[in-house]
């Protein structure tokens, strides 16, 4: 993977981006074999559906062939939004085709911890494990790795709420920094917002309801400020998730998509 | 403005974020802030945005990122004041 839109501000250790590097060809090979699973299980076992998946994947699609660093901040409803939002956004043939296309996930460090198996399928279904709640350093560390990818062409997924939203509405009170940093420092950086939300899903949960349907807004942001340092961080952040609120505003009017 | 100072004003300022008032109470340089003052990760950045305000200093996102202890805090700000 080599960088394309080099910013200061995010140092990037190089074995950081050599693991990296490693980390996405291992997740490229195994793809033909998880993504249709992750899929089939989504689709057949669980029974979930998406409303209008080809409307949003066509919409994905276009985003894409714009080279320029694409960041997804999505609300947090349940332990799986990451899925059905990868699963929303390309059919499993086209992640596995164009597997940049597939976001980069920010699970809890955590959970990912807790077991090997965890360990092995984070690996593998692009993740980059965050400590929540911890040491700011550490977090930084992890925003460098997320910028890199932007910069090198990968779609990232994060949710800006600091877990799943305990009111089951977009809370812009317990917003974190993390997204606003990251599109500071990554040059050229759009955002695409997405809401996404069962049709049976009334607050937060584990997993969403079987044999749900979602609906998955979109919209996309390019978010600007005129402020400096941790201002601008929250300044963006702080737009992004505005644009969520919104976009729930509009899913809860019966508006959206 | 004189360290003590500056460790009166950053407690006053964490008082709202922190919730164990007790840690809060026998607050030293040591104490950290997320782990001893239990203040909420997401939150540690409105403190830092309130010594920007108190102080009239302005913090970048990498040395925010040092701040771990009430004393980290106390360092950069007489580090900014100076």
């Amino acid at each position: 993977m080599g960088s394309r839109s080099g910013s200061p501000g995010l140092g990037e250790g190089a074995w950081s981006r050599r693991a990296l590097a490693v980390q996405l060809a291992v997740g490229r090979l195994a793809a033909p074999v998880w993504v249709p699973l992750v899929v089939f299980l989504m689709r057949f076992v669980l029974r979930w559906r998406i409303r209008d998946a080809d409307r949003t994947r066509a919409f994905y699609a276009k985003l894409l062939e714009d080279r320029r660093p694409l960041l997804v901040v999505a609300n947090h409803l349940t332990m799986v939004d990451s899925a059905v939002i990868g699963w929303g956004l390309g059919s499993a043939a086209g992640h596995v085709r164009r597997h940049r296309g597939l976001p980069w996930n920010v699970p809890l460090q955590r959970r990912v911890e807790s077991s090997w198996l965890w360990r092995t399928l984070a690996y593998v279904m692009k993740c980059v494990p965050v400590p929540r709640g911890g040491d700011r350093r550490e977090v930084a560390q992890v925003l460098e790795r997320l910028a890199h990818l932007l910069r090198c062409g990968e779609a990232v997924l994060m949710f800006p709420e600091s877990g799943r939203s305990r009111s089951g509405r977009v809370d812009p009170e317990v917003t974190a920094d993390g997204v606003g940093r990251l599109v500071k420092e990554v040059e050229g950086c759009r955002v695409l917002c997405v809401y996404l939300r069962g049709d049976a899903q009334r607050t937060w949960s584990n997993l969403p309801a079987r044999g749900d349907t979602f609906t998955i807004a979109t919209r996309v942001v390019e978010p600007r400020t005129e402020l400096r340092g941790l201002r601008a961080s929250r300044d963006l952040a702080t737009q992004v998730v505005r644009h969520l609120v919104e976009m729930e505003r509009d899913y809860l009017d019966g508006r959206a998509p | 403005m004189t360290e003590e100072k500056i460790l009166e004003k950053v407690v006053d300022i964490l008082k709202p974020y922190a919730k164990d008032a007790d840690a809060l109470a026998g607050v030293s340089l040591d104490t950290n802030i997320l782990s001893g003052l239990k203040v909420n990760s997401a939150r540690l950045v409105d403190v830092v945005l309130a010594f920007e305000d108190v102080f009239g200093i302005e913090v970048a996102d990498d040395d925010a990122d040092k701040v771990e202890t009430v004393g980290d805090a106390v360092r950069l700000i007489q580090g900014k004041l100076a």
